[in-house]
Parts: structure tokens; sequence; C-alpha cells
């Protein structure tokens, strides 16, 4: 008995991005990026199963299983992914969660 | 899959999940989650793929930004992952279990996985190794620990909205 096709790897796919324009305040002090969003990443490993990548970023991200095994296939036949985009500090907290429940995220900025 | 018989994970209705699992799967599992615990808590070149970078840029401010990054969230995985692994081992032997136990089940066969997986080097597409190679038992778990993962996400994935969260994911938004 084969399990190959069961538990093939994927791969990750190439996107731009499309959140809005993170708008910030001016009088924080802190550095901010004002007109180019932050992205969230996946990329293609061949150690995670395909449903698992699919069900992380429905669990994640609230995707519907429509969304999250597209985004899942771009990661497979790409290379990688954009699954996200937004501030950098909800960035981090995304590619943390993923990172945490396994996957290989990574984040970078638009533009 | 007809080595587990009818599903090895199945919710229900009260919301736990029975566990079907032979008693050898068991014994491995719990076995190889309490050897993993101190190769996560080591430097093993196998657990590099636990812990990836966020920032991946070779300029300076990426540089600081990843050890930020590292600051604030390698003590919070290292506690995940060991939560996770020492729940594996403890409760191994059960034939229930809550949902939260089950989602740890998952977390920490992803790292064994991860961990396995990186040490035999596999690609997209390898070949098993044949019986006699010396890797095979290690291949074998990798297998193993791959249909378990399969059996955990099939029961967990059903409990899922098909159509999303337009909220967003578990209260975040």
């Amino acid at each position: 008995m084969t399990f190959g096709d069961r538990f093939r790897g994927r791969g990750g796919a190439t996107k731009t991005g499309s959140a809005p324009v993170e708008v910030v305040s001016p009088d924080l002090d802190e550095t901010v990026s004002t007109d180019r969003p932050w992205l969230v990443i996946v990329w293609n490993d061949p150690i995670n199963l395909m449903t698992f990548v699919t069900y992380v970023l429905q669990k994640l991200f609230g995707y519907s299983k429509e969304k999250a095994t597209r985004l899942m296939l771009d990661v497979h036949n790409k290379g990688r992914a954009v699954v996200a985009s937004g501030t950098r500090e909800r960035a981090e907290l995304d590619v943390y969660r993923l990172q945490e429940h396994g996957l290989w995220a990574t984040m970078e900025q638009s533009g | 899959m007809s080595r587990f018989g009818g599903g090895p994970v199945r919710r229900n209705s009260d919301g736990s999940y029975s566990i079907r699992l032979d008693p050898t799967v068991r014994n491995l599992l719990a076995s190889v989650s309490e050897q993993v615990v101190p190769v996560m808590e080591s430097d093993d070149p196998a657990t590099r793929r636990l812990f990836p970078p966020a920032y991946v840029g070779g300029d300076p401010d990426s540089a600081r930004a990843e050890r930020g990054y590292r600051d604030l969230v390698d003590g919070a995985m290292r506690n995940h992952h060991r939560t996770a692994l020492d729940t594996l081992a403890s409760t191994a032997t059960a034939t229930t279990l809550s949902a939260e136990e089950l989602a740890l089940w998952l977390s920490a066969i992803e790292t064994l996985r991860l961990i396995v997986g990186t040490r035999l080097d596999v690609t997209e597409d390898m070949v098993p190794p044949t019986a006699d190679d010396p890797s095979a038992p290690e291949y074998a778990l990798y297998d193993l620990l791959g249909m378990v993962q399969a059996a955990i996400i099939d029961a967990l994935a059903a409990e899922l909205p098909e159509e999303g969260r337009p909220e967003g994911p578990e209260g975040l938004l």
C-alpha cells in the first residue's frame, strides 16, 4: 500500500498582496511605513501535508476552504504565496502563528 | 486506511475525540515525543525547520528586525512545542481526547515530522528507502507520523466552516 499520493508535500506561490493601504496617525512616535503593507508569505516545503497547510490557513485566517486550498496550491506550484498582508505588527503576529503551526513563513514589505 | 480500521480519530457528540490506534503506535508516539524534547532544546540542525527566520533580507534593518522577532517569539514557541510533546507523551494511551488535547497532538506530531523529515532530508517526490537501507526505520516512523497527522487533520478540518469566518479567526480581528 502506498501513501505517497496522500502525503505529497506542497509548493508555494508568489502573489501580489491586495490589502488596503495602512494609514498611520502622524503623532505616533515610532517609525512607520505609511504606504507599503507587509506581506505574509508561506513557502513550499517537502514535509508538510497539503491538507495540513489548507487546514492551518482556514484556522488562522478564517479563509473559506476554497480560498485556503487555492493559496495552498499556489504555495505548492509556485514555491511561495502571499497569504495575508497588513501592518508590520500584524504581519509579525501572523508569521508567528504560522510558524508555531509548523509552516515555513516569512514577511517582507511590499513595493 | 485499512491499517487503522474505520477512522483513527473521530469526533464524539460531546466534542471530545475518540482515538483508535494500535498499542504499538501509541508506544512509539510516546517514546519518540520523549526522545525529541532534548533534541528540540538543543542546537541540533534537525530543529532548523522549527524556528525559521521571519525577516530574510540581508540588510542591517532586516537583521535587527529578526533579532527583535526572535526575542519576542522563541521562548513562547519553545514552551508551546514542549507542552505539546509532553502532552502527546502523557496521553499516548488515551482512547478519548479533548479538543485541546487533540490540537496539542497535532502540534506535537507536526514537530516530530519536521525534525524527522529534516534528518531524512526528504524531498518532494522522494522514493522511500529499501528495507535494507539504514534510514528505513526512520522513514517508516516518518510515514507513520504522516498517517496519524492526516487522520487528525481530517477530524479537525471537518469542524471548520467551509465558507470561512468573515469576522476573522479565533476572535483576533
